[in-house]
């Protein structure tokens, strides 16, 4: 449990990107895919000492989300919430401090003004993979470009990505970064521009039989 | 002192349901359960004081009954016909004491398939059990051990001195000596205990679901051990009564040598509700709800020192284990996960899920080297079942991969599922892993590959029995 202030800690490269430095207490993030950018954003919180749940992802890749700095004895998963998913929503918010939802279906304005005032009141954060209209912040990864795949050889190593944000309120500047999500070894990272991948160049492809690469 | 520990234990009939025990049940879940009901209630034709000891097994003590059917032999052919009426293959055996008759129901197929029933007759019952090899006592640790120090049946157990047996093995090791000597495991308790230890939760209104009845099962089942433990006892057997709104009773014993969790009380309270059809679509119950749910504990017997391990570790709030055991009590047990990292070569075996409230260990030991698990950043998506693919050249022929290893062409289109097919422009592999190849069934050969897509993303394919599936995405 993080001690009472009015913001969960997020992960030092994250901190650009959010209005307050961190996740506000009571406030909805959306990230319209789910992917490490949603795991990244619940570990700093997690890594601070909050419980963390995740509902209706049952893909979500954990190995990623240790790199990056969660901590797998606090988080709670609840892959398939099934029809009743806004009460389990509602019962996961009352113990955990951050809740990782993607919603099964279009979420109806009720169900989301009702999720939202449960979310107030426990003072936790809903992040949300989907859409999610009255979200206090919007993010989401524009480019992604990866480094250490070839065409036959090496092997993934790292991504750049742009990630921007943009809201409601103290959030309503649109925040650009590029961050190393993930960096080589794992964790996230703010990119330096001179670091920053340049776009594939459309290479003339090699024919097989040209190939000096060994294929084992 | 104990008075009558080693007395003569009781005849037992065991009345076994292949199709519906063990792990290759045929009807899954419920549908077993809802089986199994129906073969308790034949076999209380009989007998009416029937106890279950698991999903598929039942028994009760065969001296009254096979003296009322003419014999033992009679008896068994009677319930096997009346069961056989259900549709349900079963097997009986017969034998002085609990755990001889068990095992005496798991032989009776091999001897006679047209007359699947085993009599160990009084007395023979030692004997019978001296050949058996000590791989059928449940705990399979001891048992490997014991034939690692030669002792290959359990005539050979029970021919060593118990003191021996017990300085040795300790309460585990004297249990199984006991059973070798076709003992009952534990001698009962000399006297019912004084006051009443049985534990109730009344619904009113009545429950009309099942879900929340298994998840105040699990409450009573600690209240029930907390109020046992107290008194330094335990029971052998859980008596699970439930009372329906009409009034209407059903009444199960269920038998665990050892002790049962309270998870273990709250699956045998769900297979026994599983009994009774709920009315779909709105899986509400015929019988109006439940109203009342007793635990009765039975056959009480002293405790040798098991500990109830509810929590695998101390450091879950009260506040986090009320949310999750909400969340289990709408959905089930199954369905609030605590995640486990652990070894593994493929990325789906890394991380293993232990449903709340459960010992959480690793499938797979994080501790040994993993040779031929992809090295660098894990993937943030993995999905729980490989999605089927197809990936395909310049020309629009599917890409194979030959068991050396050699690529048919370069992989240039990635079509996964009913998705639009996307771009190669990068890729890496193939990696070849080969795994338990010593197991004809566990063995598993595949190649995996990275393969980048012009939308920005990396996937992780592998080709098995030359099917392309997807196994995680890097994004």
């Amino acid at each position: 449990m993080v001690p009472g202030t009015g913001v969960l800690p997020a992960l030092p490269a994250l901190r650009g990107l959010l209005p307050r430095g961190g996740l506000a207490r009571g406030s909805v993030l959306a990230v319209p895919e789910f992917g490490l950018l949603c795991l990244a954003l619940a570990a700093g919180a997690s890594a601070a000492g909050a419980w963390c749940g995740i509902a209706g992802v049952p893909e979500a890749g954990l190995a990623a989300a240790v790199g990056t700095g969660l901590d797998v004895e606090r988080t709670l998963l609840v892959p398939d919430p099934g029809p009743a998913w806004p009460q389990v929503v509602a019962s996961l918010l009352d113990g955990c401090e951050l809740v990782l939802l993607r919603p099964p279906v279009t979420v109806p304005v009720q169900v989301r003004r009702r999720l939202e005032a449960v979310l107030r009141r426990a003072g936790g954060v809903l992040l949300v993979a989907g859409d999610w209209p009255g979200a206090q912040v919007h993010l989401r990864v524009i480019t992604q470009r990866w480094t250490g795949l070839g065409d036959g050889h090496g092997r993934v190593r790292a991504c750049c990505a742009e990630v921007t944000a943009d809201g409601r309120g103290e959030a309503a500047l649109t925040r650009t970064r590029w961050l190393w999500l993930p960096a080589e070894d794992g964790g996230v990272a703010v990119a330096d521009p001179v670091d920053i991948p340049v776009p594939d160049i459309p290479a003339t492809r090699m024919q097989p039989g040209l190939r000096a690469v060994s294929a084992g | 002192m104990r008075p009558n520990a080693d007395s003569e234990p009781q005849r037992i009939m065991v009345v076994r349901c292949p199709p519906l025990c063990g792990p290759d049940a045929s009807p899954a879940g419920p549908q077993a359960a809802r089986l199994f009901e129906r073969v308790i209630g034949a076999v209380t034709g009989f007998c009416p004081n029937v106890e279950a000891t698991e999903l598929g097994v039942c028994a009760f003590g065969a001296r009254g009954p096979a003296r009322y059917f003419g014999g033992e032999g009679a008896l068994a052919s009677k319930i096997i016909a009346a069961v056989a009426e259900l549709s349900v293959e079963s097997r009986i055996g017969v034998a002085d004491g609990m755990f001889a008759a068990l095992l005496a129901a798991r032989r009776a197929e091999p001897i006679d398939p047209a007359e699947p029933v085993l009599v160990i007759p009084p007395g023979g019952t030692a004997g019978f059990l001296a050949a058996q090899p000590v791989s059928v006592l449940a705990d399979q640790d001891l048992a490997g051990l014991l034939k690692r120090l030669g002792l290959l049946t359990l005539g050979d157990l029970a021919a060593l001195p118990a003191s021996d047996v017990a300085s040795r093995f300790g309460d585990a090791g004297e249990a199984v000596h006991r059973l070798a000597r076709g003992l009952d495991l534990r001698p009962l308790a000399a006297r019912p205990p004084a006051h009443d230890l049985s534990v109730a939760r009344e619904f009113d209104p009545p429950e009309p679901l099942a879900e929340p009845v298994v998840f105040a099962a699990k409450t009573l089942a600690e209240q029930l051990h907390a109020g046992l433990a107290a008194r330094g006892l335990t029971c052998v057997r859980v008596q699970v009564r439930v009372t329906w709104a009409d009034g209407e009773e059903s009444s199960r014993l269920w038998r665990h040598d050892g002790l049962l969790t309270a998870a273990g009380v709250a699956d045998r309270v769900r297979w026994q509700l599983d009994g009774r059809p709920a009315t779909p679509p709105d899986g509400q119950y015929a019988q109006g709800g439940i109203g009342m749910l007793r635990l009765v504990p039975d056959q009480v017997v002293r405790a040798t020192g098991h500990q109830l391990a509810l929590w695998g570790e101390a450091m879950v709030s009260d506040r986090v284990a009320r949310a999750a055991m909400r969340v289990q009590a709408m959905l089930g047990h199954e369905a609030v996960l605590r995640p486990v990292t652990g070894g593994g070569r493929n990325v789906s075996e890394q991380v293993s899920h232990v449903p709340f409230g459960e010992k959480r260990e690793p499938l797979l030991a994080a501790g040994p080297p993993w040779p031929g698990r992809i090295a660098g950043a894990a993937p943030g998506v993995v999905y729980p079942a490989a999605r089927e693919a197809e990936v395909t050249d310049d020309a629009g022929r599917l890409v194979t991969v030959t068991g050396r290893c050699v690529l048919s062409a370069v992989p240039a289109r990635l079509v996964i599922g009913p998705e639009p097919p996307r771009r190669i422009t990068a890729w890496a592999g193939p990696w070849p892993l080969s795994e338990r190849w010593w197991d004809a069934v566990a063995a598993r050969r595949r190649a995996r590959f990275q393969l980048a897509t012009d939308d920005g993303r990396v996937w992780l394919a592998v080709v098995r029995d030359s099917r392309w599936l997807i196994e995680a995405g890097y994004w």
